[in-house]
């Protein structure tokens, strides 16, 4: 008989086929999870293919555009001498050439002073010689003469005789003993001791000027030098009115058109030709819709815009390297030529650029080149001919303008990285989660294909099959829109932030790692060790449909409830895992939301708040307190009050903040302080409120603040809080300021005022800060950020609609069979719906009540990490509407999902309970 | 037969008890007996007697607490779970009353799942014929009447070609005339593929187309009988 029997070949897994018909005939899910997906990995890889891109063009632009490694500026124009002495980067050794000079000049002086006492001397002397002589003469010659004269002709004679004397004699006799006297040790005795005593006023005084100073950086003569090249980068800052809005009041700095250093990319026009032509920031001209060819007031003369370009020094338009946020609605940049530029009105910034002609070769290198630089400039402006004072020092590292754009580019990454994980755990849960459903319903099969000898591993890999296809597909089809049509998207969005030079789509590696390798792993990992752990069961326990690892002895008694509540309690608990990765994905879009819905209440409420904010509507700083004549400025505008202010640095791991001080008078109507304060007399100060939320001080704690370019450290007890957010602030007496800082009585930097001063001569104001000001950070975030936010809540509500999808699909397919079931009985379908659909909305309700409290205080903590790195601080507020918002948005979602619950229930036939499981 | 022949499946000494304490109860208290190869081997008794423990204990998907089963020279109690798998994937066919087919696979496929596990399978379209499924191998079980979801899953079993093909009461789902379609199916299968075949039922009808008869009662063997006036399964009635 066995000679019958005929074998046929060995066969493929047929298990293989099912797969494919696994996610066709569970299409609906598998694409909403594709999707998701797709989205996400597509919208983070275009981020990192733009961001990489970009990073990179920026990279290269160093070099292409010889972006300077930095940039200072002097009160007034460097000498040759000065500039060679930079050039060459060596330090001075500012107390041996002070001291030289000092010697110099005192040696000549003191020679010139014992000169003139000897001359003073020998002229008294000789003079006084010649008289005696005179006079002994005429004296003796009248006692010979028998006439005896009278005294009147012995004084007349003697005044003939002494003129006559002094005629003849004096020059002579002087020179002679003049010479003689030079000639003498007294003479060198003299000149010595004068020098001596000379050199030791001298050593006292450079002693104390200079010994500070010298201390705090670590002058070292013999420091190896940094050689660098020094470019003039003269700028002038001028008002920007543009015709088509009258209401707009803007600045711009105007550049000579430049060839040497910091070039720029011509996006759009060409550069500047004629003495009328202008070439703008690019980021600046669309957010005010200004084109080529239109024309632009500057300084109250009107150019043609001849180019919209990107400055390498100015990739994001940062008006101070001390402002919080980058101002790109009311700064501007621009270059022109060289006749336009002196046509300007307006005082000339000195400021200069340099590049280090060895390169660093990393970035700790480079701090420590500029920091050398800083002392050579420190030393040599200190020895130069020429009183000459640091207005400003900026590595190009530590320059906003240059980095916030690269900086900001590479928390994007992170941020758009993390979302990205966790959208894709969530994900990867909902896909085990179901597969572990699956694994239940399929419990005989899994257990008849053990025990027919399949290997867990084998059954293992079938199952994982699924999740790997749609993480492989969605990661390619998300990649391919992620570097076509989400790149483009990005990019659009920095372009709305930042003046970005033209760049090439650059494929890197990273990016595809980040996108594809790490979310298909974490994809494949979560389901890996749900279907290993949920397969570790005997064949017999699948075969049993006896899947629960602790098998509960008695069910858990309910109280007595009406019978449908005791039902649904029945349907919790039977779903909690489910209903656990409900608040996981729920509490994920609640974040999201908060910030897409907080963030636009928070910046508005404080642009709101800032006129309240501000303890004057004009602070006015001077850039003297004494005009031309040496006059003080004075005012006559009405409540106008003088203030003292320096602004130093408040250090933290990784950020330096800046910190304006103040002086007051007491009964200052601008800052309040306490009466009890003035009287206290002690070393205290008051810190604004923003300062001490942001730092979390409280009263009585010690701050330390440090002088910027200089290492003079502050420590200062805080007396209280004062109520000012729109800044960070430390108050002081008047007193206590002068005191602190060295100032002589009668110093001040500038005017508060409520009414616009308008005595005061443009040239001697410095800066005017008024509430718009301090709202620039808000207008520029709202500005960037603000239209993408809508998008943003639009996107969460779509992400919560799927997963409530995802998970109630589930839930009511856990149950389909019981559903039949009570059909059969004869419940009608809303009653099922009830049940089922009832338990699904409290549990959505309590978890979207939870997570939302959860969003806020993650949006909070993330908002202070946040402004830990940008300087300034505003709280991050939610009103209740906002709340409101977010909690409809996703219930919502939620009512949308539960029609497709509700025909999905209607949809479930009576026989299915009927039915074998198969 | 020869003597080896007689123990192809030897099982001395089994004892298996579930629960502990006062929920302890004993399933099965000692049992011992041979089966030869190629012979088809009825286990008959009453619900809760242990014949389906045993037979899963024969099938390595259940352990016993003592005893030893020895299959083709094999001690089953010496393999690991590796060993196990590996042990039903190149011997054993399995049969549930259930038939526990994949829904979204075919006839042919849902066969083609138990050939992907053998080295040297049947032929899938003869073993088709025999089962009398040619006709219906591309349609899902969903479409098929009960007795012929059992003829695929039988198929399943056989077409690895196992030494030992365990039936766990195939036909205790059927009707009259389905059940005996299906004994005369496994008749069929034990004298053209020469299989062992062991049968867990409770109807007493069908020993009398066995070669060998073991009745269990209370977790002990009640009888031990080698069937000398075998009967058809076409004859059977009940």
């Amino acid at each position: 008989m066995e000679n019958e029997i005929k074998n046929g070949a060995r066969c493929k897994n047929p298990l293989r086929k099912r797969v494919w018909r696994d996610c066709l005939r569970d299409w609906k899910r598998y694409l909403m999870i594709f999707l998701m997906l797709v989205l996400t990995i597509a919208f983070v890889s275009g981020m990192y293919v733009a961001n990489n891109s970009m990073e990179h063009s920026l990279a290269e632009s160093v070099d292409t555009y010889a972006r300077e490694d930095g940039h200072f500026e002097l009160s007034s124009e460097a000498d040759a001498e000065l500039l060679s002495a930079l050039e060459k980067g060596e330090q001075a050794d500012v107390a041996v050439i002070l001291r030289e000079r000092a010697y110099k000049e005192a040696e000549g002086e003191v020679e010139k002073a014992v000169r003139d006492a000897i001359k003073e001397n020998i002229e008294e002397s000789v003079a006084s010689a010649i008289e005696q002589q005179v006079k002994e003469k005429i004296y003796s010659a009248s006692a010979e003469t028998e006439n005896a004269m009278t005294d009147e002709q012995k004084e007349e004679m003697f005044k003939k005789a002494l003129s006559a004397a002094m005629d003849e004699n004096y020059d002579k006799a002087v020179k002679e003993a003049l010479e003689k006297a030079y000639d003498s040790d007294e003479y060198k005795d003299a000149l010595e001791d004068g020098l001596e005593e000379a050199k030791k006023k001298i050593d006292e005084e450079i002693d104390e000027k200079i010994g500070e100073a010298k201390e705090n950086y670590e002058l070292d003569a013999n420091a190896v030098p940094v050689p660098v090249n020094i470019y003039e980068l003269f700028y002038k800052e001028l008002d920007e009115r543009i015709n088509s809005d009258a209401s707009y009041e803007g600045t711009v700095r105007v550049y000579i058109d430049r060839d040497k250093v910091d070039r720029y990319d011509i996006l759009e026009g060409k550069a500047p030709q004629n003495a009328d032509e202008i070439a703008i920031d690019r980021m600046h001209a669309d957010n005010k819709k200004l084109k080529v060819g239109d024309s632009l007031i500057v300084g109250g003369k009107e150019f043609k815009i001849c180019g919209l370009i990107a400055l390498v020094d100015y990739t994001t338009l940062f008006e101070s390297n001390t402002d919080t946020m980058f101002n790109a609605l009311t700064f501007d940049v621009g270059v022109m030529t060289k006749e336009g530029y002196d046509g300007l009105n307006s005082s000339e910034h000195k400021n200069y650029a340099f590049r280090y002609t060895e390169k660093p070769s990393d970035e700790i290198e480079e701090k420590e080149k500029s920091d050398s630089f800083l002392k050579v400039l420190i030393s040599q402006t200190a020895v130069s001919e020429e009183e000459q004072e640091i207005k400003e020092y900026v590595p190009a590292y530590l320059s906003e303008a240059i980095n916030f754009a690269t900086d900001d580019m590479g928390n994007d990454k992170a941020m758009g990285g993390v979302l990205l994980y966790i959208l894709t755990a969530v994900l990867a849960f909902i896909f085990a989660v179901t597969i572990s459903t699956t694994l239940e319903k399929e419990a005989s099969v899994i257990g008849t294909l053990r025990a027919s000898g399949y290997t867990k591993g084998e059954l293992v890999r079938y199952y994982m099959s699924a999740p790997l296809i749609i993480g492989v597909f969605a990661a390619i089809v998300g990649n391919i829109l992620g570097y076509t049509v989400f790149k483009d998207i990005i990019v659009g969005m920095y372009r709305a932030s930042y003046s970005l030079p033209s760049y090439k789509t650059l494929w890197t590696s990273e990016a595809f790692i980040r996108t594809t390798i790490i979310p298909i792993a974490i994809m494949l990992i979560i389901n890996l060790i749900v279907i290993v752990y949920s397969l570790r069961l005997t064949p017999l326990r699948f075969l049993r449909h006896d899947l629960k690892r602790s098998r509960r002895k008695k069910a858990i008694r309910l109280p007595r409830w009406k019978f449908f509540s005791r039902f649904r309690m029945r349907v919790f608990l039977q779903n909690i895992p489910n209903y656990i990765m409900l608040f996981v994905g729920i509490t994920f879009v609640m974040v999201l939301l908060s910030m897409a819905v907080g963030m636009p209440t928070t910046l508005s409420s404080y642009k709101e708040s800032v006129d309240e904010m501000m303890f004057a509507d004009h602070q006015i700083i001077l850039t003297s307190t004494k005009d031309s004549d040496g006059n003080v400025i004075e005012t006559n505008s009405e409540g106008a009050e003088r203030f003292s202010m320096v602004s130093l640095n408040y250090k933290r791991k990784g950020f330096t903040e800046e910190v304006m001080v103040y002086g007051s008078e007491e009964g200052s109507r601008y800052i309040k302080l306490d009466k009890g304060y003035f009287g206290s007399g002690s070393n205290a100060v008051y810190v604004s409120k923003a300062f001490a939320d942001k730092y979390d001080i409280k009263k009585d704690d010690m701050i330390d603040l440090s002088e910027k370019y200089e290492n003079k450290d502050y420590r200062w007890r805080v007396y209280d809080i004062f109520d000012y957010s729109a800044g960070i602030a430390v108050f002081m007496s008047n007193d206590m300021f002068r005191s602190e800082f060295g100032k002589k009585e009668g110093y001040f930097t500038g005017y508060f005022t409520d009414e616009e001063i308008t005595d005061i001569d443009e040239k001697y104001i410095a800066k005017v800060i008024t509430s718009d000001d301090v709202a620039k950070i808000a207008n520029q975030l709202d500005n960037s950020l603000g239209a993408y936010m809508s998008y943003f809540q639009y996107l969460c509500v779509i992400i919560s609609a799927a997963v409530l999808y995802l998970l109630t699909k589930i839930i009511i397919e856990k149950n389909e069979r019981s559903i039949s079931m009570v059909k059969i009985l004869g419940y009608r379908d809303g009653e099922i719906s009830s049940l089922y659909m009832i338990t699904t909305a409290l549990v959505t309700i309590i978890t979207e009540l939870i997570s939302l409290y959860l969003g806020y205080i993650f949006m909070k903590s993330y908002w202070r990490s946040m402004l830990m790195e940008l300087g300034g601080w505003f709280e991050f507020k939610m009103t209740a509407s906002g709340f409101v918002k977010e909690f409809v948005m996703v219930f919502i979602a939620y009512l949308i999902i539960t029609v497709f619950d509700f025909i999905r229930i209607k949809k479930i036939p009576k026989v299915l309970a009927l039915k074998n499981t198969e | 037969m020869s003597r080896a022949d007689k123990k192809f499946l030897k099982v001395s000494g089994l004892t298996k008890s579930f629960g502990t304490g006062d929920t302890k109860q004993d399933v099965l208290k000692g049992i011992d007996f041979t089966v030869a190869k190629g012979e088809f081997c009825v286990l008959l008794g009453p619900s809760g007697s242990g014949k389906s423990t045993l037979l899963n204990i024969l099938g390595g998907i259940d352990s016993a607490d003592k005893g030893e089963i020895l299959i083709a020279g094999d001690k089953l109690s010496a393999m690991n779970e590796k060993g196990l798998t590996n042990y039903r994937r190149k011997h054993l066919g399995y049969v549930f009353q259930m038939y526990n087919l994949i829904p979204n696979l075919n006839v042919k496929e849902n066969i083609e799942t138990g050939a992907y596990l053998s080295d040297s399978p049947l032929d899938i379209d003869e073993l088709l014929k025999t089962l009398g499924l040619y006709e219906h191998r591309h349609k899902l079980p969903n479409q098929l009447s009960g007795g012929q979801q059992q003829r695929v899953s039988i198929g399943r079993a056989i077409v690895k070609n196992p030494d030992l093909l365990l039936c766990d009461e195939p036909t205790g789902a059927l009707d009259y005339t389905t059940s005996k379609e299906i004994l005369q199916l496994i008749e069929e299968i034990n004298q053209k593929y020469g299989n062992t075949i062991i049968m867990v039922t409770h109807n007493e009808a069908i020993k009398l187309m066995a070669d060998h008869v073991i009745k269990l009662r209370d977790g002990k063997i009640r009888h031990d009988d080698m069937n000398t006036k075998k009967i058809t399964a076409a004859e059977l009635e009940w």
